[in-house]
């Protein structure tokens, strides 16, 4: 089922204790190219209680139901979002795994789930940055991974700046929108 | 229930039923007696060799193994459609459990089995094909067992049987055989070309057709319906028995595979399989083939038919029975490998080459199902994407094993093989502490298969299709899942998977309890003791479906599903467990010692860092608390609110702290309604912030004074002077008296606290019960009920009094909030040395602060502080005893009251030096007597007196004017007398006197009293103390200055009394003047006021008359006083004393650098003027009024010629003239002091010589006469000899004198003393020498 909706990524930047200093979601130009497994097509409209909205939120259902259902490329309200900071929460499991073995900064395609792709970029501070996308695009996500590194590290020359504080800088904002613009 | 072990396709799946009345223990018991067979030997199976039943029997000889697995669930209806596709996973037999009893007969336990089977299988399948009942027989002498012999379907197990497994062993493999029977019946059935279309019919088809099946209904008139007759299987087992339960029971036939033969024989023709359906592919035939030999241990057999299928399966496109058939074979090779490696020590592999066969077998199933189009009915997409889960897990698992296994190797394959009702643990991984990273992380390195691997194979499993899933189906695959994540260790994962495993069963609850007719809201309370309980928690009853089963008063699913819950907030970095519920204390009134947290804590929880990740913090939380309400577990919902209210206060937004707050409130209300024992233990953090002693009022403030203090002691230095202020620099004693603090408070008066709270929530946080915790002496208070408004601080005063004596300790505060328990939270006091170990700490965990060591699931906040290895932290353990604040509760105080006074106003308006009276009334309000009453005054005179004093700059002079002032001349005095007991209710009168003193202002009256010579009461040695209090009455005062003193002067008296003076000369001293040691004091007065006054001088000195002078002073004028004083001389001793001071002060260096003879004049003038003072009294009064006062002198100074006026002469000299009459010498007639002496005759200066001094002295005198040459004399007018003199001896000299001329003559003396050319004493007498008449 090729989905007409546009690709979106969706960045976090984590501390160490897995705080989100700053995320964003971007969308990409290039259409999506997934194609849904006959499996998730046909899906029960099921509504029974709130449970189970959680759990096709969960599933993974919601979002692609929300997303052939309006046409466009917004994603959603709170519980998707929701689902998506999930995803990102669990792929640490697989990124703290990698990140003690290899030595890369780079992980490239380090999880898998529903839709997603997760690619992450671990600086030498642990701060992780994890990126949902659902296309291949290694050297686009690594190339922009570098950039908000380098937006990072000037960020944190700031000296009333932690490892802890959330990133509210609009400049690094802007910044990292134009190189996800350029990049992905 | 349903587990997905790797090699489940192989196993001969056996239902355990419980019959009868078995308990569920002794369910569980026999079924883990059974389960221990989980292979039998092929060789032990008895062959059935009758025709068609043979083909799946063993070969004689074979080596093979049959595996089984008993499952207690069967599958659901749902999974009918798979009864050929996936025949294992169907139960291929039955085993009924039933317990003997005394009771219980044979025939209705097998009626029970029977009608049980009913219940579970599903009219259309056609599994299963065997069954029997297991009686274990109970206890002894079983009636019954004689009976069993004749039912063949039923096996009775003695007690007292010997060997009983081997019996078991032998009953099951008999079971397996009647199983593997059937096997050959089935595919016979098949293998007509009629049962290949049907086989080849749809994508998922049944056997028995209707087609097939329908001459099997002949007997059947339970089942009217369209659905397909009861299963065969049935019958097949149940050889010619139908004693009761003939409803279900079709036949009588013996011998049930004979009829099933000729049923499968009703279509037309019975081909050989090469002949079989043109039509259609053998490939599904093949492929069951397989799948039977697969499950009756003959993996060889199994192969080749899989193989022959897959070649068949190429051309065509039978994607779901191509991808089943890969599976299959992915099964055999692992059954091949465990076969094996059967009790062999194989080596472990960790090399891919082994494995890697299989996994690609399944990468390729798991494609095919995915890709698998959708061209049947609807219902085949939950089927569908239940194999394509399973298959995924098929693979997952696989992984899994070989990665636990430490490699492919016979543990691997035993754990694939593994068919146990609950999820295998491998036993690499069983073990508690080895699921550190690092051991892990070794597993992946042994094996070669990292983790990362598996989650990505596992994580295909998770997919929207996931919903088509039905509820069941859905939970197994998901919890599966889950478990694997969390032996992989990524338990993020895990509680993603977990909140979806959640998700199904709340889901399940809530519908089903609609469906019950209990549809609510999720905030209304549902009527007491209902449990719901999943489906999957459930033992023993099976109620099928996907309704929730309810049990009332069953909470045993609650506890499992937020046990779940809390796990899956502990992931995400909520404790859950944060605010403890503990056993409701409200029945026993002492409340529960909490133990105090330190204030290290304190201070790490001030630096807590973030940790996890907000938003889903919240999401979770919320949902915690949804899910607990739907349960509903109210103390746990309010558990979960309150804990995540006190752990994510930061994070969470207003709108849901209210929420939180007002749903925890909610549900402990509810919980208390239900009678629920426990209840939460306080959460809020610490509310309390300071707690004070507000100060008693000044006339309730009891001060502790010695007992000693009442003895009177002369001795002292009056305290006024030194103004109290501590002569040492340093006095411990009283440094010992500040640092203790401890503030005196009376037995049975009211004191209040003022006690300071927090609230940092954003709503109004209400404390139910509030009181102080103290220890010591016995203190009643009530508890207050406060509501504390949002984010603020708020200050409330708790009152309460102490019972008794002795010391109170105030340790804090305890604080209930509604529905929780209390909880103590104390203040203690910190020492220097706390102080600097806090700040210390404060600052190593500031430095700290920000750094972070561990990363992610390593740094949960509850954890850090045990991981903390900073050197500098840990060092200082050191415990001192905590410090509260302390106060001392003194015995019972009277107390005194001023009823009236006689001051208007509160001023006192006087001219200076006025003495008045005020009156004090005093009410003792008490009942306590007072037996003990002091006045201490106080006027701001004193202060700057004092500060002079303290100062050291004054003169010794100055210093002693002072010191007199304050001494002598105090603004308010009182007669001690006066005092007298007040006892309880009475009054008392005090008189104060009031003296006018320029420069007072103000002053105040302090009463201190007590109650001393309390009663004893008991033995004890009364306490070396006492308690006093203190009442003052503050006084205006104004004091008019009106009279001046200036210009005092000491004048000598005429020599020469005036005429005026004769008269009232009676006294001859008066006339004497100078020479009789008078002198004229004066002084001016001057009014400065605006009234007259009348002013007089009184002279009171001893041994003299009294004599005033008096005159009135009219407002503007200034009056000299003039008044003679005797002159007097102070002995020599008396001068010689230095100017003493009043105050006894020690360490006065002189300051003056005096010589001898000037130090000795100040000294004089000092006793001198001080003598003059004595005899001196001034005195005003009010013209035309009656007031009247003293008039002071003080300020008036002394010079040295005052003195010498005022200080009588050493030696006084009287000089006379005496005439010789005849023998006797008669005195010159003397008028008016003056003697007339004949002239040119000889008359006899008779000098008389008077010591008046104190000492004896040798004198001579020095005469002078002025008109020497007029003057014939005799003797030597020089240093006439007087000689030695005691004190007021006196001598007499006669010198013989003769005047010459007439004329006035002035003879003078001078008295010296021998050695000093000093004048001791002068004479003077005056002749007048004239012609006679």
């Amino acid at each position: 089922m090729p989905s007409f909706a546009l690709m979106s990524h969706h960045l976090f930047l984590l501390s160490p204790s897995d705080t989100p200093l700053y995320s964003l979601t971007h969308y990409s130009t290039k259409p999506t190219s997934t194609v849904a497994s006959p499996l998730s097509s046909n899906l029960p409209n099921w509504s029974t209680s709130a449970f189970a909205g959680t759990l096709t939120a969960l599933s993974g259902a919601g979002s692609s139901a929300h997303q052939t259902a309006s046409g466009t490329v917004r994603m959603g309200g709170g519980q998707d979002r929701h689902v998506i900071q999930m995803i990102a929460n669990a792929s640490l499991d697989a990124i703290e795994d990698i990140m003690k073995t290899q030595n890369a900064m780079f992980l490239k395609s380090v999880d898998k789930f529903n839709e997603w792709t997760i690619s992450a970029f671990i600086t030498p501070g642990n701060m992780k940055f994890v990126l949902l996308h659902e296309g291949k695009n290694d050297d686009g996500i690594k190339s922009f991974f570098t950039d908000v590194w380098e937006l990072y590290v000037k960020t944190m020359l700031n000296p009333f700046h932690t490892a802890h504080t959330p990133i509210k800088s609009l400049v690094f904002d802007a910044r990292v929108r134009a190189s996800a613009k350029k990049n992905l | 229930m349903d587990t997905h072990a790797f090699a489940s396709l192989a196993q001969v799946r056996i239902l355990l039923v419980p019959v009868g009345t078995i308990s569920e223990s002794t369910f569980n018991k026999y079924a883990t007696e059974l389960r221990t067979f989980d292979a039998i030997r092929l060789g032990d199976i008895p062959a059935d060799n009758k025709d068609e039943r043979a083909r799946f029997m063993p070969n004689p000889l074979s080596t093979g193994y049959l595996h089984l697995s008993f499952p207690t669930h069967p599958p659901p209806f749902s999974h009918l459609p798979l009864s050929l596709l996936r025949p294992s996973n169907f139960p291929l037999a039955v085993i009924g459990l039933a317990a003997c009893s005394k009771t219980d007969t044979l025939p209705t336990i097998l009626a029970e089995f029977n009608s049980a089977l009913l219940d579970i299988f599903p009219a259309g399948g056609m599994y299963p094909l065997a069954k029997n009942c297991f009686v274990f027989e109970e206890g002894e002498g079983n009636t019954n067992v004689n009976l069993g012999d004749n039912l063949p379907s039923l096996v009775v197990i003695p007690s007292m049987m010997g060997n009983k497994k081997l019996y078991i062993g032998t009953l099951l493999a008999d079971l397996c055989s009647h199983v593997l029977g059937e096997f050959g019946t089935l595919v016979q059935g098949l293998e007509s070309p009629a049962g290949n279309e049907h086989l080849n019919s749809a994508l998922m088809p049944m056997l028995p057709p209707p087609d097939l099946a329908q001459p099997l209904d002949n007997g059947n008139g339970r089942k009217r319906d369209s659905l397909p007759p009861i299963p065969n299987g049935h019958s097949d087992i149940k050889t010619g028995f139908n004693l009761s339960s003939a409803s279900n029971l079709k036949r009588n036939s013996s011998s049930g595979s004979a009829f099933r033969h000729s049923t499968l024989n009703v279509p037309p023709a019975k081909k050989r399989l090469s002949s079989i359906g043109v039509a259609s592919s053998h490939g599904r035939l093949f492929k069951v083939l397989g799948d039977f030999y697969l499950l009756a241990g003959r993996t060889e057999d199994a192969a080749v038919w899989y193989n022959e299928a897959l070649l068949l399966f190429k051309s065509s496109s039978d994607a779901i029975w191509q991808a089943a058939t890969l599976e299959g074979m992915a099964t055999v090779s692992i059954i091949d490998a465990w076969s094996a490696g059967q009790g062999l020590n194989t080596s472990v592999s960790s090399s891919k080459d082994q494995w890697i066969d299989v996994f690609d077998k399944l990468s390729q199933a798991i494609t095919l199902y995915h890709r698998s189009p959708s061209v049947d009915g609807e219902h085949n997409y939950s089927l569908l994407a239940y194999l394509y889960s399973c298959s995924v897990l098929r693979q997952a698992s696989l992984l899994f094993s070989i990665w636990s296994a430490k490699g492919w190797g016979p543990l691997a394959f035993s754990t694939m093989l593994q068919p146990g009702p609950t999820p295998y643990l491998p036993p690499t991984l069983s073990h508690e502490g080895l699921t550190s990273w690092a051991h892990l992380e070794r597993l992946s390195t042994l094996s070669g298969i990292s983790r990362s691997n598996i989650s990505t194979v596992l994580s295909q499993v998770h997919g929207p299709w996931l919903l088509h899933l039905g509820p069941r189906e859905r939970i197994s695959i998901l919890e599966n899942t889950a478990s694997l994540y969390a032996c992989l260790g990524y338990r993020r994962k895990e509680a993603y998977i977990l909140r979806e495993v959640l998700g199904c069963i709340l889901d399940l609850i809530v519908c089903g309890r609609e469906e019950d007719g209990f549809s609510r809201l999720s905030s209304v309370p549902l009527p007491a003791g209902l449990g719901i309980q999943g489906p999957n928690s459930s033992g023993s009853s099976q109620r099928g479906g996907n309704v929730g089963v309810r049990f009332s008063e069953n909470m045993d699913g609650n506890e499992s599903v937020l046990k779940l819950l809390k796990y899956v907030c502990k992931v995400l970095g909520i404790n859950l467990d944060a605010v403890r519920l503990l056993e409701n204390s409200e029945a026993n009134s002492a409340p529960v010692e909490t133990s105090t947290t330190s204030i290290e804590d304190e201070i790490a929880t001030e630096f807590s860092e973030p940790y996890g990740w907000p938003e889903l913090q919240v999401g979770v939380v919320r949902e915690a608390v949804a899910v607990a309400e739907a349960l509903p577990d109210y103390l746990a919902v309010a558990q979960f609110a309150l804990s995540s209210l006190k752990t994510l206060q930061s994070v969470l937004a207003s709108g849901d702290q209210y929420h939180l707050y007002a749903t925890a409130n909610r549900a402990l209300l509810t919980a208390h309604r239900r009678g629920d024992s426990k209840s939460v233990e306080y959460w809020s953090g610490k509310p309390l912030v300071r707690i004070s002693l507000s100060p008693l009022p000044l006339v309730r403030l009891p001060i502790e004074k010695p007992l000693s203090a009442l003895q009177a002691r002369a001795s002292d230095i009056a305290p006024i002077l030194t103004g109290a202020t501590d002569p040492f620099l340093y006095n411990p004693r009283r440094a010992l008296g500040q640092m203790q603090g401890k503030t005196l408070v009376v037995q049975n008066e009211l004191l209040e606290f003022v006690v300071a709270l927090q609230n940092p929530y954003v709503f109004d946080l209400e404390i139910q019960a509030l009181t102080l915790s103290t220890s010591g002496v016995p203190f009643e208070s009530k508890p207050i009920r406060v509501v504390l408004p949002s984010t603020s601080f708020h200050v409330v005063t708790l009152t309460g009094k102490a019972t008794e004596t002795g010391p109170l300790v105030i340790r804090g505060c305890f604080v209930q909030a509604p529905g929780g328990t209390k909880r103590e939270f104390t203040l203690p006091i910190s020492t220097p040395e706390d102080e600097e170990r806090i700040s210390r700490r404060r600052a190593a965990l500031e430095c700290e602060v920000g750094r972070s060591k561990y990363a992610g699931l390593d740094c949960f906040p509850w954890e850090k502080a045990g991981k903390r290895s900073s050197a500098q932290l840990s060092a200082s353990t050191t415990k001192t005893p905590l410090r509260f604040s302390e106060f001392t509760v003194v015995p019972e105080q009277p107390l005194l009251r001023i009823r009236r006074t006689s001051v208007t106003h509160g001023a006192v308006m006087m001219y200076n030096g006025e003495m008045s009276t005020i009156r004090v009334t005093l009410e003792n309000v008490s009942p306590l007597p007072i037996d003990f009453l002091r006045l201490v005054f106080d006027d701001s005179t004193i202060g700057p007196a004092q500060q002079a004093l303290a100062n050291g700059d004054l003169s010794v002079f100055d210093t002693y004017e002072t010191e007199y002032d304050l001494l002598h001349r105090p603004v308010f005095s009182w007669n001690k007398e006066e005092t007298k007991d007040i006892p309880p209710g009475h009054k008392l009168t005090v008189n104060i006197n009031c003296y006018g003193k320029v420069g007072c202002t103000t002053g105040t009256v302090h009463v201190s009293y007590s109650y001393v010579h309390r009663p004893a009461a008991n033995l004890d040695p009364s306490p070396p103390v006492f308690h006093t209090r203190q009442l003052s009455y503050p006084v205006m005062v104004t004091v008019y200055h009106m009279l001046e003193c200036q210009g005092m002067d000491i004048l000598p008296f005429p020599s020469v009394p005036s005429d005026l003076n004769d008269e009232q000369a009676d006294d001859d001293d008066q006339c004497r003047g100078n020479e009789a040691g008078w002198c004229l004091f004066s002084v001016e007065v001057r009014n400065t006021y605006g009234l007259p006054f009348e002013v007089s001088f009184e002279r009171i000195q001893q041994g003299r008359p009294r004599g005033t002078t008096s005159t009135t002073v009219s407002p503007g004028s200034t009056s000299r006083m003039v008044i003679p004083i005797k002159r007097f001389i102070l002995s020599e001793a008396h001068i010689s004393q230095p100017i003493p001071t009043l105050s006894d002060r020690q360490f006065i260096v002189t300051k003056s650098k005096l010589s001898k003879p000037q130090e000795r004049a100040q000294r004089e003038l000092f006793w001198y003027r001080e003598e003059l003072f004595k005899n001196l009294r001034g005195r005003w009064r009010e013209a035309g009024g009656s007031r009247s006062g003293d008039l002071s002198l003080r300020q008036q100074r002394m010079s040295l010629p005052m003195l010498e006026t005022l200080r009588t002469e050493t030696a006084s000299i009287q000089m006379t003239l005496h005439r010789q009459e005849g023998d006797d010498k008669v005195p010159c007639t003397v008028t008016g002091g003056k003697f007339y002496p004949q002239s040119s005759e000889f008359v006899y200066l008779r000098t008389k010589v008077t010591n008046l001094s104190l000492t004896s002295q040798v004198f001579t005198v020095d005469f002078d006469l002025q008109s020497s040459q007029h003057i014939i004399f005799e003797g030597l007018l020089r240093d006439v000899p007087i000689g030695r003199l005691e004190s007021g001896e006196s001598c007499e000299v006669e010198t013989g004198l003769c005047f010459l001329a007439y004329g006035r003559f002035e003879i003078s003396a001078e008295a010296k003393v021998v050695g000093s050319s000093e004048s001791k004493g002068t004479g003077r007498l005056t002749a007048m020498v004239r012609a006679e008449g």
